[in-house]
């Protein structure tokens, strides 16, 4: 075993000395940027000795300088080694190699230096580098050793060999450092930018195996300034270097850089696409059947630990299709497990739905409801096609990390059809959909320091827009606070966007300085300022697409709501649609709001005009859809008798008959400080 | 940069340069600035005003799906890229050719080499900047744009489309060989806005990106693009510097509406000029910098409309010829 | 500056008495924010209020009426700078010019063309609004009588072009009833052309290339008692048209120079580029275009243009919705529904022209929605399918019971299926594979 602390310094005390030794020309073929480590380091293009000690002390007596001003003078003196080694990569191959990197068809770069103990082993991690879309450099003896195992190497097969020895392992360094000229536009000399490129964008480790000579050693750790990490499956130990088992050096690399290959083709004997999405298969087309009345069945997706998840894996416990009569009904527990940096707990239930879209999407397969109450059929034709209950959860597994490539890292599925299994984690799973109900319920706005945009409707609202906060969803109804912050996390350039919410600036009205920041910003200054929590002064824009509007009646000191179903006429005197005509576009109306049904039993619901006590008229289909809520609602607060108090068209359509109303059943709207 | 340098107040579109002349690495008699305006167009004067629009006309590799209309009126030339593209310059007057690989269009196209012989062979049959347009199948995508963007290496071409779920092999393929990208959405500002953050997350910088908001035809669906246009100039004026870039507009349906389709032959070069010209000169007011029409004879009308929108805001030299003389 | 409906709401008697026509204050006071109803429709207030309410409310580009009879035609009325921002209300009259000295054949060849021609799209007929004389010859009395003759032929409105009074009066002599606009008075006739139009109820556009000027002759004229005011800003080349059209509608919709508050007429002949004029004028705030004998093409080029310009962006366009047979189909011929949001259809239909196949295009109706849209918003559904179906006897036009929908309307196939009793298949959710989808997939 190496101590990595210990041959450090011998290493540089040897390229110091080599340095000093240095004579000659120094340089490399079929380049613009002379001896590229050097030049975007220090801005100096190398051609002899004398300017590469120059430069070499210019750089802070940098090692990568100096292993690229040794290599760089072999070559000048003795060319390059030979087939099969290719060394210095010239320019035009090196615009490829980057175009591949930008345009994602190499998802990554790694390089694997010295010689391994173990063939086998340094093979298959090749292999996986290769099945993962990273391309390859080899420095060192790992190229015999692979060649002899019968691994082909060559640019044609992502394994690129650089050269015989450990030094070769600079010229990785040198493709990084025009990768960065080239295409990240950092000017030679910049140090800083060049940092900054290497870290923000080289999707690069490097794995290192016993057996590099000392001044190796040193220029290799040399690379972790340019942010790549060393990892190490044996040989080394101390330093920066990261110590891992073979199996994971190429997981743990990709991870540390954020390198993700994107899934493409499903692997299962079935049509899989959104075409799909809304058959359904009848009893006489099915083969099996799971959950619906039949037999217990639930989803249930959770997030863990990375190394709990393997990505891809699919396992079923109980009965496979070939076990099962045609025409049976079946218990089925779908257990998704996903695990992702960025992936939340508070994520589970948004990603859990998809579930539900997913399985759709397959030609033959077909799932309704949610939670517990999930029904899945199979049909008889792709059964008889090879289809088996594995596949489900290989769709599943795939679907997942099409869709969530940012999210997620790994998805694993089980898929339990053993009845008393299923049975058995039935109840756990009840108490998770409990416990996740109980966190979203009782999520305030006051417990999140970030809210949500959304954009959409400026396609026909040019200046609107959404904020959507945990107890006030869009106003379309359709989108939630964590919806949003999902939908951001998939798509950060989208139409969701986070809001800082900034200092307070009034809270009644729910007025935010970061609020009213953002939504200046995003409505194209048409908008200054906006109350999230009243509607008479600066109230949210309106798009059209409101699930409800809100208005005042100032006859009766009250508000009205009254909800997009509403087809007939209101205490105002003007309809739904004739109202959502006149207060939409992206038009700030004090007095009128647009609303989610959802927002209407928050505490926060217009709490400026005194919230849902100032409610006096809404439609009976609105009223009787919120009833239940409503009422619990109203009993929480004290006033269980107001349900019966708002009004609505069976007993007011004009507002003198609504006046006449509320001063019979003494509605307390009436008594409250007027609203103009 | 301080006040001292920056006379004129206020937020400008970002200027594009398109082309290299020999000096720069390419082998363009002419170079091409668009954008820089701090007005609406046409209503600046001096530095405000901006660089002129610019006039493109588009020609084709495999004319099968190109309108017979066109195809009449150029007779041989569409047999040959190189002879087309020459005489998009000198005979129809067009400021710069826009080729179009329509042979990638075909199903399992993968004829990669003619692409970078035909770039090359219309690069040598012309003097001004260039706009190639690949593919339009993810599939053969990083094919595609390698080989064209190879084939102009230092040419600075504008190379087309980008867009949200296919940008990559474009983006890449203007980074590795220096050229300028046309990134198109689907009329929707706040689409515009994305992409041009996704692009920039590849590293391309801003002043290599011309939105394309997308261009309905003439009565079908136009207006949506017409006010598109005028929201992007719009917001990026405000200070929206996600939007502050060079537009191009291309009805590209255009000869393909019934109304065109349908033309008496007689008049049918009339209404086909007729229904590029009013859709092309409605962007250039709605905020266009380079259009892009496909009827030689919509050109010659173009120019003298532009002639008079421009007269007195720009340096003749700049308006109407060559920049880098 | 515009005032909100809530600010309105506090200045009106909030009596609720009905008589503007409203059932309470509050609903005139939202028609009174967007500008479309009247102040005076309210009797109960007082002088002041009326004022300031009109001031605030009032469009603040005056409405002018061109012509008389069927095809008279309104403008002005516009609150916004970009369509975008609400949308434009009032297309301009195209007014195709013929002038005095032209032979016979030639202005009745042109006077036929603005009285018959028309062409047809979305459901519209289209035309040039009218004929705009020109007064070349110098002679009064020919001018009279070359109106005359046409008056006699064709009942289309007018713009009568001189700028000499007598010319002007030997034309209102023919016309002056039908209300045609007189064009154009400057500072040395306005009197007299004032008076003209007084005597016959005629809209005036005053004519001078500096603003000021302009504001100083509209008030002039107002001052000799008329309203109806046009102003041509005498433009010498499209770029001074488009500077001082944009200024002064800038300057009327942010309502600090109510002068300037009429429409503009924008004579594009003197001009040439008779297209481009053309297009200027219709994107930029003509309310009369003045054109030149523009051939079929440019016409319906223009019309088309000055069609899409003037359709309203937050409420689009919507095709009727029901059964378009495309390419000539028959009974077994394939059945494509979709929504009727015009861009997909247009875009649809495009594409299935272009491809040649014979179909239907069955067209339910979902306001105006996309599919997309329609399919989140609970707008498609089965049941509305289901209605069509019955509504266009679609059993009776076809000889299957195949129904292909958009890709996007996919999550309702299975439902459909149930609701119709039709067999239905997905298709692409991109139009532009219609025709492959058609050429390889179908069959009934």
């Amino acid at each position: 075993m190496t101590s990595i602390d210990t041959v450090l310094a011998s290493g540089r005390e040897r390229l110091d000395e080599e340095m000093d030794a240095l004579e000659g020309s120094v340089g490399y073929e079929e380049t613009a940027y002379a001896l590229p480590v050097t030049y975007a380091v220090t801005g100096m293009a190398v051609h002899d000795a004398a300017s590469a000690r120059e430069a070499y002390a210019a750089s802070g007596s940098s090692v990568l300088v100096a292993g690229e001003c040794l290599a760089a003078a072999g070559y000048a003196a003795e060319g390059g080694e030979g087939e099969p080694y290719t060394g210095f990569v010239p320019d035009t191959v090196l615009r490829r190699l980057g175009y591949s990197l930008v345009d994602g068809s190499i998802a990554g770069i790694g390089l694997v230096a010295g010689s391994p103990d173990d063939a086998d082993a340094a093979a298959a991690i090749c292999r996986e580098m290769q099945e993962k879309y990273l391309l390859t450099f080899l420095a060192g003896g790992v190229i015999k050793t692979l060649t002899e195992a019968g691994v082909k190497v060559g640019l044609e097969y992502r394994l690129v060999p650089l050269g015989s020895t450990g030094m070769a392992a600079i010229h990785f360094a040198d493709i990084i450092a025009r990768v960065a000229m080239m295409f990240g536009g950092v000017q030679p000399g910049d140090t800083d930018r060049l940092l900054n490129y290497a870290a923000e964008r080289a999707k690069a480790f490097v794995i290192a195996f016993p057996g590099l000579e000392d001044e190796e050693v040193a220029v290799i750790d040399g690379f972790r300034v340019l942010s790549i990490p060393i990892l190490t499956p044996e040989g080394y130990e101390g330093g920066e270097w990261i110590r891992v088992p073979y199996l994971e050096a190429v997981r743990e690399g990709m991870e540390r850089r954020g390198i993700r290959v994107n899934v493409v083709a499903i692997p299962i004997p079935m049509a899989c696409s959104p075409a799909f999405e809304g058959k359904s298969i009848r009893k006489e087309e099915m083969y099996v059947e799971f959950g619906g009345a039949k037999a217990a069945a639930f989803e249930l997706l959770r997030v863990r630990p990375a190394d709990e998840v393997e990505d891809g894996r699919v396992e079923v416990i109980g009965p496979e299709v070939g076990d099962l009569e045609e025409g049976s009904a079946v218990p089925l527990a779908i257990l998704v497990d996903v695990a992702g940096a960025s992936m939340k707990k508070d994520y589970e239930p948004v990603l859990e739905r998809r579930i539900h879209t997913f399985l759709n999407y397959g030609e033959g397969s077909w799932h309704v409801a949610q939670r517990d109450l999930v029904w899945v059929r199979l049909t008889k034709d792709v059964v008889r096609r090879g289809v088996a209950i594995a596949d489900l959860g290989r769709l599943l597994a795939s679907k997942f990390r099409v869709e969530f490539p940012d999210l997620l890292d790994a998805v694993q599925v089980t898929l339990v059809t053993d009845r008393e299994r299923v049975e058995a984690m039935l109840e756990e799973a009840r108490a998770i959909y409990d416990e996740r109900d109980e966190r979203i319920a009782g999520m305030k706005d006051e417990d999140v320091g970030t809210y949500y945009s959304c954009t959409l409707c400026q396609t026909f609202a040019p200046n609107h827009v959404c904020i959507i906060t945990p107890e006030r969803p869009a106003l379309c109804g359709a989108i939630t606070w964590l919806d949003a912050k999902i939908a951001y996390e998939i798509a950060p350039a989208g139409a969701n966007q986070p809001v800082e919410k900034g200092e307070l600036i009034d809270p009644v009205l729910g007025q935010f300085e970061g609020v009213n920041r953002f939504v200046k910003k995003a409505s194209h200054s048409a908008v200054d300022r906006v109350s999230l929590y009243g509607m008479m002064e600066e109230p949210m824009t309106c798009c059209g697409c409101f699930e409800c509007i809100a208005t005042i009646l100032p006859e009766v000191n009250g508000i009205m709501i009254v909800n997009r179903d509403y087809l007939g006429d209101t205490p105002l005197g003007m309809t739904f649609s004739t109202l959502a005509g006149t207060i939409g576009g992206g038009a700030q109306t004090p007095g009128f709001v647009g609303i989610s049904k959802g927002y209407i039993l928050s505490d926060r619901f217009l709490q400026a005009e005194n919230g849902i006590e100032r409610v006096v008229w809404m439609p009976s289909l609105l009223r009787n859809e919120l009833k239940g809520r409503l009422e619990e609602k109203l009993e929480r607060m004290g006033i269980p008798e107001l349900f019966d108090k708002i009004a609505d068209e069976t007993v007011a359509v004009s507002v003198e008959d609504l006046a006449e109303f509320l001063a019979r059943v003494d509605h307390p709207a009436l008594a409250m400080r007027p609203l103009i | 940069m301080s006040e001292e340098h920056n006379p004129e107040p206020g937020n400008r579109i970002l200027e594009v340069r398109l082309g290299a002349t020999k000096a720069e690495g390419g082998t363009r008699e002419r170079v091409y600035t668009v954008g820089g305006a701090g007005t609406f167009p046409f209503l600046g004067a001096g530095p405000a005003a901006g660089h002129p629009p610019r006039i493109a006309l588009e020609i084709c590799d495999d004319t099968r799906t190109w309108s017979p209309i066109v195809l009449r009126e150029v007779g041989d030339l569409a047999e040959d890229t190189g002879a087309w593209a020459a005489a998009a310059e000198t005979t129809f007057g067009a400021d710069m050719v826009r080729l179009s690989f329509t042979s990638t269009r075909q199903r399992g196209f993968d004829d990669f080499a003619s692409l970078g012989t035909t770039v090359e062979e219309v690069i040598g049959a012309t003097k001004y900047p260039l706009i190639v347009e690949g593919s339009t199948e993810p599939a053969i995508d990083s094919e595609v744009y390698r080989r064209i963007g190879e084939a102009a290496e230092g040419e600075r071409v504008l190379l087309g489309t980008a867009e949200a779920d296919r940008y990559r092999s474009v983006a890449a393929s203007a980074l590795a060989y220096g050229h300028a990208v046309v990134a198109q959405t689907p009329i929707d500002i706040n689409l515009a806005k994305q992409l041009n953050i996704l692009l920039h997350e590849t590293a391309l910088p801003p002043e290599r990106i011309v939105i394309d908001p997308y261009t309905g035809t003439l009565g079908y669906g136009f207006e949506y693009s017409y006010s598109v246009m005028e929201r992007i100039r719009s917001v990026a004026l405000q200070g929206d510097a996600d939007l502050a870039r060079p537009m191009i507009s291309s009805a590209i349906d255009s000869l393909n509406v019934k109304e065109v389709r349908e033309a008496d032959p007689e008049t049918a070069d009339e209404v086909a000029i007729r229904w590029e010209f009013y859709a092309a000169f409605s962007a250039l007011i709605a905020g266009a910098e380079i259009v892009c029409v496909r009827h030689p004879g919509t050109v010659a009308l173009l120019r003298e409309a532009l002639r008079a929108l421009l007269e007195g805001s720009h340096p003749q030299e700049e308006a109407y010829g060559d920049e880098s003389a | 500056m515009a005032m909100k409906a809530l600010d309105i709401y506090k200045l009106l008697p909030k009596t609720n008495c009905k008589k503007c026509g409203f059932p309470t204050c509050l609903a005139f006071a939202m028609k009174l924010a967007s500008g479309k109803v009247d102040v005076d429709l309210c009797p109960d207030l007082d002088e002041q209020t009326r004022e300031l309410l009109g001031g605030a409310t009032r469009p603040p580009i005056r409405l002018v009426a061109i012509g008389a009879g069927e095809r008279s035609f309104t403008v002005g009325e516009e609150f916004v700078l970009y369509r975008h921002e609400r949308t434009f209300y009032h297309q301009p009259g195209l007014m195709m010019q013929v002038a005095d000295t032209w032979p016979e054949e030639r202005i009745e060849g042109v006077v036929a063309r603005v009285r018959d021609e028309t062409f047809h799209r979305v459901g519209e007929d289209l035309s040039v609004d009218g004929i705009a004389f020109r007064w070349e010859s110098g002679d009064a009395d020919r001018f009279g009588g070359v109106v005359g003759t046409v008056e006699a032929c064709a009942s289309v409105p007018e713009v009568i072009i001189a700028d000499d009074p007598e010319a002007q009066a030997a034309a209102l002599a023919h016309c002056g009833n039908f209300q045609p606009l007189i064009h154009a008075a400057c500072a040395d006739t306005a009197e007299a052309m004032c008076d003209l139009a007084r005597k016959y109820g005629c809209a005036l556009a005053v004519r001078a290339g500096d603003l000021e000027e302009l504001k100083r002759l509209v008030g002039l004229c107002r001052d000799r008692g008329v309203e109806n005011l046009m102003l041509d800003p005498a433009p010498a080349t499209l770029r001074d048209f488009l500077a001082r059209s944009v200024e002064i509608r800038r300057r009327a919709v942010e309502r600090t120079d109510p002068d300037l508050g009429y429409p503009v007429v924008f004579d594009t002949v003197p001009l040439g580029l008779p297209d481009a004029a053309t297009a200027l004028g219709i994107l930029k705030y003509a309310g009369v275009i003045i054109i030149d004998e523009l051939g079929p093409a440019s016409t319906m080029a223009a019309l088309t243009l000055r069609q899409n310009i003037y359709t309203d962006p937050q409420k689009p366009i919507q095709v009727t919705p029901g059964l378009y047979p495309v390419n000539a189909p028959t009974g077994s011929a394939p059945v494509l529904m979709t929504v009727n949001f015009s861009l997909t259809y247009f875009t649809l239909l495009g594409y299935l022209e272009a491809a040649g196949i014979p179909c239907y295009l069955f067209i339910v109706d979902t306001e105006g929605m996309s599919v997309l849209t329609a399919v989140a918003g609970g707008k498609l559904t089965e049941t509305l399918v289901a209605d069509a179906i019955k509504t266009t006897e679609l059993e009776n036009r076809v000889d299957h019971r195949v129904l292909i929908i958009p890709g996007y309307a996919a999550p309702l196939s299975g439902k459909i299926e149930e609701e119709t009793g039709w067999e239905v298949r997905v298709g692409p959710g991109d139009a532009a594979e219609i025709g492959e989808y058609l050429e390889t997939g179908w069959e009934a």
